[in-house]
This record gives C-alpha cells, structure tokens and sequence, in this order.
C-alpha cells in the first residue's frame, strides 16, 4: 500500500486493540530500519535474522502497553532492539569471544558489487573499531548513515537533544580517528 | 599560521572519516525470503491464543470428535487391510 496512505497514529491505535493487520502494516514499514541496526549491531546475518524477528514479536506482545509520549513509534522499536542486541553481546561474551569481524554479507542498496569487494577491507576495518565503541555511539553512527537521520530525530529516538546528538557525534568522530592510528585506512585524501 | 594548518588538516581527517562512515555504513536490504520468514514467525498464534482459542467448550468439543472420528478411521482402515491380508 502507498506511504500516503499510511497513517501511523491509526494503524498504531488498531494494532493495539489487537489487529494483526494493523501491526502487520507497522511490520512492513519498520522491517528493514531494525533489521539494519541489528544487522550493524551484530555484524552476523543469522543472528540479525533471530533478533528482528524477536523484536517484532516482543513488540507485538507489549504493543497493548504501547503509549504515545510525544517520541516516535520507531524509538519504542528501536529500545526493544538495543536491549535485544544488549543482552546477545552479553550472552556471547558469557559463552566466547564474539567475532567481530565478520564481513557484511548482503549488498547495499544502488551498489555495484565489484566496487564493494574493493572497499571491503577497509570497510571491514572501520566495522571492527565502530563495534568496539560503546552502544551509544554505535547507535548514532547507525542512525545517522544507515538510517540517514538528521541530528534532531536522532535525538528523539535517544532521548537526548539536538546540541547533545551533535556534541555526541563530534566526540565519536574524534575517537574513531584517534582509533585509525593503527590501522590502513587513509583519512589524508586517496 | 601553523595551528591553522593543523586545524585544516585535522576538518580534513573528520571530513574524510565521514566519508569513508558512510561507505562502511549503508543500508541494505533484507532478503525477501527473510523478510517472508520472519513474518511468518510474527504471525504464529502466541501462546495465550492457543489457550483462549481451545478455551471455548464448542470449539473443544469440535476437535474432541474430528480426533476421535480420524482415529475411528484410521483403524477401520488398518482393521480392514489386515483381514483382507490374513485371509490370504
């Protein structure tokens, strides 16, 4: 169904009545948003897999609870997803050491692959460090390439305002360079 | 005059940082049998439906005689090939 169709205060209202339909049609419209930040969270596409779903599914069951405080429905999602994501780094670290550096399997959107096979190393690199950095600011980065946000609706979905988001990013760039030090990836121009 | 190259460079090291952001960071698309699957897992009754759904007396009783009805079958059937295999 078309975008303009969608009203997102109705659909929201019948899905927590209990309308499967309703909350099918939020399903479509999130899928790949939280499938992208666990996917990017994990590094692993099973595991992205198991997790989208289970946001989903616990979404659905709470959806009843679901109350509109002014933040966007995506921020009730993605809560779910970061504390889903939290808990399987703490299961994994329990069990064995998580490995991360496994490469991005899918293709990106409007990407010729050739092109992907020759970045992909240092891309494999900037992944390794991003996933090193706290939650956070891992969520930033998410939100701000993946997801192409601007720094206010970042801010809504992290409860933090717009200054803070923008302070955030400034001082997670910083650390990513400073990070780089070691490694190959060139930041003085090709 | 040589802070300001410093600074210079360090905008161009965060410039540069971004871009190379926003080619490690992009967004990709699930694949449809994923996306298929997943839908499918949503969509498989939670457990408090089941039990509200064989809560109705009716309902019970419906699928107490289809069982028991298919059970009656099925050895009718199986009764019947032994005989006839017996009696060769």
């Amino acid at each position: 169904m078309p975008d303009t169709e969608f009203n997102e205060e109705d659909v929201l209202t019948r899905a927590s009545q209990g309308d499967r339909d309703a909350f099918g049609r939020l399903y479509e419209r999130y899928i790949d948003r939280i499938f992208n930040y666990v996917y990017y969270r994990t590094g692993n596409l099973h595991d992205a897999e198991d997790l989208t779903a289970r946001v989903f599914q616990r979404a659905m069951n709470h959806i009843k609870n679901y109350t509109d405080r002014g933040v966007p429905f995506s921020a009730w999602l993605y809560r779910i997803a970061h504390n889903l994501v939290a808990n399987w780094h703490r299961d994994r670290s329990r069990r064995q050491e998580i490995p991360i550096n496994e490469v991005p399997v899918l293709t990106s959107k409007g990407d010729h692959p050739e092109k992907n096979l020759v970045r992909s190393q240092e891309e494999d690199a900037l992944l390794r460090l991003i996933r090193r950095l706290p939650p956070e600011r891992q969520n930033l980065l998410i939100l701000k390439f993946v997801e192409n946000m601007s720094n206010a609706e970042i801010g809504s979905i992290m409860g933090r305002s717009e200054g803070a988001v923008k302070s955030l990013y400034h001082r997670t760039l910083l650390a990513l360079r400073d990070q780089l030090g070691d490694q190959k990836i060139n930041l003085d121009g090709e | 005059m040589k802070r300001s190259t410093e600074t210079a460079n360090k905008e161009a090291q965060l410039f540069a940082l971004e871009g190379h952001l926003a080619d490690a960071l992009k967004p990709i698309t699930p694949p449809s049998d994923l996306v298929v699957r997943m839908r499918e897992r949503i969509r498989f009754p939670q457990r408090e439906e089941i039990v509200f759904r064989l809560g109705g007396w009716k309902r019970l009783f419906l699928i107490y005689g289809g069982v028991m009805s298919g059970l009656l079958v099925t050895i009718t059937v199986a009764r019947a090939f032994f005989y006839f295999l017996g009696k060769r």
